[in-house]
């Protein structure tokens, strides 16, 4: 689940809303116990205000406005959204094409629903094992750390946009940058897979000093 | 760990009694309870009533009448109330005459914590005591399951109360935790009345808001209003039983009122939760706030409206949803010595 980080305005009994018209068609017995519980808590405490960002037609994906929100800058959302939605209409294009030149038989493997490829590419971005800094008499060592979900994804979507913002040409939109990034992500190749195989590579060699973390 | 983020004004107050030393004597509060009583009758006399039947109510009357004050704050007003209510509870001297305290905890400096503490383990390890002796009597352990969802924990303040000390944050979120650990366990039933004295019934059921009939309008057709607010922005909401799903801001259509297409969407959010998008017509006015807060001010006016049109469970889906809850963040203010909410001046070193 993707949950905001900072201190809030809520009262911290509030709930998180459930925003997906699905959860709550499905019948009592197909849910587990912590459902049920989690079922039950809510009927009891109040629930928190959904966020505009979110909203439950088919088209709001909790993990898309995430990355339109870091893409954004100085507040401009009306950019940073349809900057997305570029994107997103250039990759369903290229895949098109791709299409259409492909012989009969491969037809089928080439996926063509964005919204399929961006979540695949930014599974395949995720780092499994970080970095972290640790001083100990004197010296910073490299130390190998496991990552949270949250962590893991706040990478691959960090990573993939830096890339488009600096390692291009001058004269090349950011909507053009960002599909051939994931769609390079997408098939396991480019800069960032390569960047999330650097950091494993350091992981490992470094995997010596493992046992300086303390949590 | 459960850090008090945000408190309401209710729980806000200082709790005097638990800090420092005594302060004023026993012999002190008798003196104020028999003056209490004197003035009561005293003032019943005054007043004309019975001194006998003269109840806290009449006494506030009878103060709000002789001392008439026009100041806001309602604690600065004059005030008579029994010196209990306005000495809280001390403690007394912990050490006798030779001056060897009474408790064997004293020098820990928090004695009732530590021997809170101490006691809730005990009852802990007496309900892994009993688990064990049901397992080796082969007999089933009891996994009827405590509600935990109309109950919450006493709050820092009122253990504060309680303890007549001093908690710490991390003091209260240990035996909170450790609370927790003993209701988890399967055989928590016996300790019940010890769990008890810790935890109080959360009146949310009370809370239940009054859905409005439905109004017909001259030409027979059903029309529900609901108001919203978000920010800076006022809107209020008229929703329409009959066909087409036209809706109108101000006197203007939504596609020219609303150009970007996140606030159409937020509008149209409860239709589409309730799967009623060409099913009702809307009528809105708005003023105040910006583009954001407006679309949310109506997209809670219209929540609120289609209440009325809808059972009971849904309304109930819609709360949990977040469609019903008025969003509390507003713009954090700028505080001095700093150049906005959370910027500070940039530091220089000379």
């Amino acid at each position: 689940r993707i949950m905001p980080v900072r201190w809030s305005r809520y009262n911290p009994s509030y709930l998180e809303p459930e925003v997906k018209k699905e959860s709550y068609q499905k019948p009592l017995e197909e849910l587990t116990e912590e459902e049920r519980e989690h079922m039950e808590l809510k009927a009891v405490r109040p629930i928190k205000a959904a966020p505009p960002s979110l909203s439950s037609s088919v088209f709001s994906d909790p993990m898309i406005s995430k990355f339109t929100n870091m893409m954004m800058k100085s507040g401009n959302k009306v950019l940073a959204r349809s900057l997305m939605s570029q994107t997103l209409e250039a990759i369903k294009r290229k895949q098109l094409e791709k299409y259409h030149k492909a012989p009969e038989n491969e037809k089928e493997t080439i996926e063509c629903n964005p919204y399929v490829i961006f979540h695949q590419a930014l599974k395949n971005c995720q780092p499994i094992i970080g970095l972290s800094n640790i001083t100990k008499g004197g010296k910073t060592y490299q130390v190998p750390v496991p990552l949270t979900d949250n962590r893991k994804r706040f990478l691959a979507m960090k990573w993939l946009i830096t890339e488009s913002r600096e390692n291009k040409h001058r004269r090349t939109l950011m909507p053009e940058k960002l599909s051939q990034e994931l769609l390079l992500a997408f098939n396991n190749e480019g800069p960032v897979i390569k960047k999330k195989h650097v950091l494993h590579k350091m992981a490992e060699a470094n995997r010596a000093y493992a046992h300086f973390r303390w949590w | 760990t459960l850090r008090l983020i945000c408190t309401t004004t209710a729980v806000q107050r200082k709790n005097v009694g638990a800090s420092g030393p005594e302060k004023y004597t026993e012999a002190f509060i008798k003196k104020q309870i028999e003056e209490f009583n004197l003035g009561k009758r005293h003032l019943a006399n005054m007043m004309g009533e019975d001194p006998e039947t003269f109840t806290q109510e009449d006494i506030d009357r009878a103060i709000a009448y002789l001392f008439p004050s026009g100041l806001f704050d309602k604690q600065a007003r004059p005030v008579m109330k029994h010196p209990t209510e306005i000495f809280p509870e001390q403690r007394k001297i912990q050490w006798g005459e030779d001056g060897r305290p009474f408790h064997f905890l004293f020098y820990t400096g928090k004695q009732s914590y530590y021997s809170l503490m101490h006691e809730t383990y005990e009852k802990l390890l007496n309900v892994q005591k009993h688990q064990d002796q049901l397992i080796a009597q082969d007999l089933p352990l009891q996994k009827e399951k405590r509600n935990l969802a109309g109950s919450r924990w006493l709050t820092k303040i009122e253990l504060e109360e309680m303890l007549l000390e001093k908690v710490s944050d991390d003091d209260y979120s240990r035996f909170i935790k450790l609370l927790q650990k003993l209701v988890a366990l399967p055989c928590a039933d016996i300790e019940e009345k010890y769990i008890q004295k810790f935890s109080k019934e959360v009146p949310m059921q009370l809370q239940k808001v009054v859905i409005e009939p439905l109004q017909h309008d001259k030409r027979g057709v059903a029309f529900s209003t609901g108001e919203g607010k978000r920010k800076t922005a006022r809107a209020t909401a008229v929703v329409y039983d009959s066909g087409t799903g036209k809706i109108t801001v101000n006197g203007i259509d939504i596609l020219h009122y609303f150009p970007v297409l996140q606030d159409r969407e937020q509008l149209l959010f409860p239709f589409q939760f309730l799967g009623r998008i060409g099913k009702h017509d809307m009528v809105c006015t708005v003023s105040g706030g910006g583009r954001s807060a407006q679309a949310g001010a109506i997209r809670l006016a219209s929540a609120k409206a289609l209440r009325s049109f809808v059972t009971e469970k849904e309304v109930e889906f819609m709360r949990q949803a977040g469609l019903l809850t008025v969003d509390p963040r507003v713009k954090e203010r700028k505080k001095p010595g700093q150049e906005g909410p959370r910027r500070k001046f940039t530091w220089k070193k000379r």
